[in-house]
This record gives structure tokens, sequence and C-alpha cells, in this order.
């Protein structure tokens, strides 16, 4: 349980400071932010696990394991799977078009929406911009003249989806 | 730990087979919900061969074998759950990830390059929010009322949690 807790209070450390600090300043990069601050909290988990009892101390026979490796590396398996479930809520709240959708229709009440009325609301050159751009600086694309070109890593990927859109028979998706 | 760690693993790897065979032969309209499926009745899986088998598993050292049951079965879920949020986050990438399907469209063009109109009328706004709302539809998020589309309380609740994280994380409009 010490490798556990200690990762579940860790998280919740980053999850307080990535808040406060998305709250309270503009953020522009915010990936690395969300990694940096991820990263910056790591010792806390370190520090966490040092202050933690051993297991035979506090919990019964079946919730206790050795303080060894093994119990220090889960504790931080949790750390890191935690910050991607919450990486994936975080982008989810950011980018996505259904939730932006659903927040556009609550404003409506039950007038709703119709779809020529919900694309009015989209800029969509915006959206296609702003995802062209973080492609662009993420490496997978390359722009110019207003062309825009997939680089090596962007063929690999599109390779990659492509070949796993295929797999799973999810048609061109998107 | 070691017990919990390798059925999770191993856990993982079944669900990725059954899910791709059932996804390639059967093509499920609820996607999702058939890999959710497929996950609960392969954790449950695994809490019976957890219960089942000894703690070395047969072939794993002494040393790594001194943890509770409970914290080793709950250790081993844990990572089972956190593997399939990830694959999770990777599948919708797949199926809904807007910025991949550009990509596949700038590759897939005839002279591999294309402006951001050319992206634009190949993939419309329209295009995209009907793919959403027939989505939505299906889980129940949304209504169709003469042709307008309402959300159900369901929605609601969501659209809710989802404006207060943007408005206090400053994520802006998004989209």
């Amino acid at each position: 349980m010490r490798g556990l807790l200690a990762g579940l209070m860790a998280f919740g450390a980053y999850f307080f400071v990535q808040a406060a600090v998305f709250h309270l300043v503009k953020i522009s990069r915010r990936a690395v932010a969300l990694v940096g601050l991820w990263g910056a909290c790591l010792p806390v988990y370190g520090l966490v696990y040092a202050a933690l009892p051993d297991d035979r101390e506090v919990w019964p026979a079946a919730l206790a394991a050795p303080s060894d490796v093994v119990t220090l590396l889960c504790g931080g398996l949790l750390y890191f799977f935690l910050f991607m479930g919450y990486a994936q809520f975080f982008y989810m709240a950011e980018s996505s078009v259904g939730i932006r959708t659903m927040v556009e229709l609550a404003a409506q009440g039950e007038r709703g929406l119709s779809l020529e009325e919900l694309t009015k609301r989209y800029r969509y050159e915006w959206m296609l911009d702003r995802r062209l751009d973080r492609l662009i600086h993420a490496g997978y694309l390359v722009e110019e003249d207003g062309w825009y070109r997939t680089t090596a890593r962007g063929r690999l990927s599109a390779a990659v989806l492509a070949w796993s859109k295929s797999l799973l028979r999810l048609g061109l998706g998107g | 730990m070691l017990k919990g760690l390798i059925l999770a693993l191993c856990g993982f790897v079944l669900f990725l087979v059954v899910h791709v065979l059932v996804f390639r032969v059967y093509a499920p309209r609820l996607r999702f919900m058939a890999m959710f499926r497929i996950a609960v009745v392969t954790s449950l899986m695994l809490v019976v061969l957890h219960r089942s088998t000894p703690p070395d598993l047969g072939f794993l050292p002494s040393q790594y074998t001194g943890a509770g049951w409970a914290v080793d079965l709950l250790n081993g879920l844990l990572v089972f759950t956190f593997l399939f949020v990830g694959y999770c986050m990777f599948y919708f990438l797949v199926d809904r990830g807007f910025s991949g399907r550009m990509m596949i469209e700038i590759e897939t063009s005839p002279d591999r390059q294309l402006r951001a109109g050319d992206v634009a009328a190949r993939y419309s706004i329209e295009m995209v929010l009907q793919r959403r709302l027939g989505e939505m539809l299906e889980i129940g998020r949304i209504v169709e009322r003469d042709g307008r589309y309402v959300n159900t309380p369901k929605g609601n609740a969501a659209a809710a949690m989802f404006a207060f994280v943007k408005k206090f994380l400053q994520l802006g409009e998004g989209g």
C-alpha cells in the first residue's frame, strides 16, 4: 500500500498545483506545462514514499507489501498512469468537438440547435489552423508557401493510424 | 507484487486480441461499449485467476512473492485499468483524431501536399459535427427533435462539468 498511497498522494499534489497554475496563468504551450509540472512533482513521490511507514506496521497482512523495489516502482507507475488518465480528460475538455457541441447545446436549453445553427458557431478555419500549427510544432508537418506536407515522422504516424483504422474497421474517422 | 503485474499485462494482451477479433469479425455499432465490456470481462477473469493461482505463479523468485494477496490484486487491477485507459487514448486518436485524419488526407493526396482549404474541403465542419452528433445520439447525451439537437439531462451534466473545467483552467472555447 505504501507505493500506491505515495503515487496517489503525489498525483493529488500535482493535480492541485497544475489546476492552480492553469487557473492563475494563461498558458499557451499547455502540453509543455502539463508534462513539466508532472516532472517537477516527481520528487514529491519520493518524499511521500520515504515518509510513509512500512506496510507491516499499519496494514493487515493481506494489504501489506514489502518495501522493495517492486513496491516503489508500482507507486511510480500509478503516478504515471494517473497523469495519463488526467491528460486524456484535459484534452477532452480542451479540444473535443463533441464536448464543445454539448456546451453549445446546453446554452440553448430546450430550444436546442439545428446542424446549420451549430455549424455557424464554429470557426472552422481557426480549428484547422490550430491543429495544423500543433502538427508543425510537433514535427509531423512542414508548411511551405501555404502547402502542408508530412515529415518522415508524420508519414510514419499517418501510416500507423491508417493501418490501425483498417485493422479495426473504423472507416475514415476523424 | 509481481504476480499482479504479470497477470495484468497478460490480461491486457488478451483484451487486445479479443478486442481486435471482435472489431474485425462483428464490427460493433457501439464500439466503445463493446471495448468496455471486453475489459470488464477480462478484469473479472483476472480476479478469478489471481485467487486461484499460487503467489509465485510457479516460476517467480521467492523475494517477490511477499506481498499480501489483496494489495497484489489491487495493484494488478489498477495496472490493467490504466493500461485500458491508456489504450482508449490511442483508440480515440485513431478513431476520432482530427489531426490524424488531416495527416492521412495530406499523405493520400496525389502530390502528398495540401493547403488548409483543401483539408477543409475534404473534411468539412458539417462532416465533423454530423459524426459527433451521431455518436452523442447513440450514447444518450443528446436527442433530436424536429431537426434540432437538444441535450439530455446526462448531456447537460457533462456540459456543465466540462464548461466549468474549461473556464477554471482557462482553456478557451476549444473544439
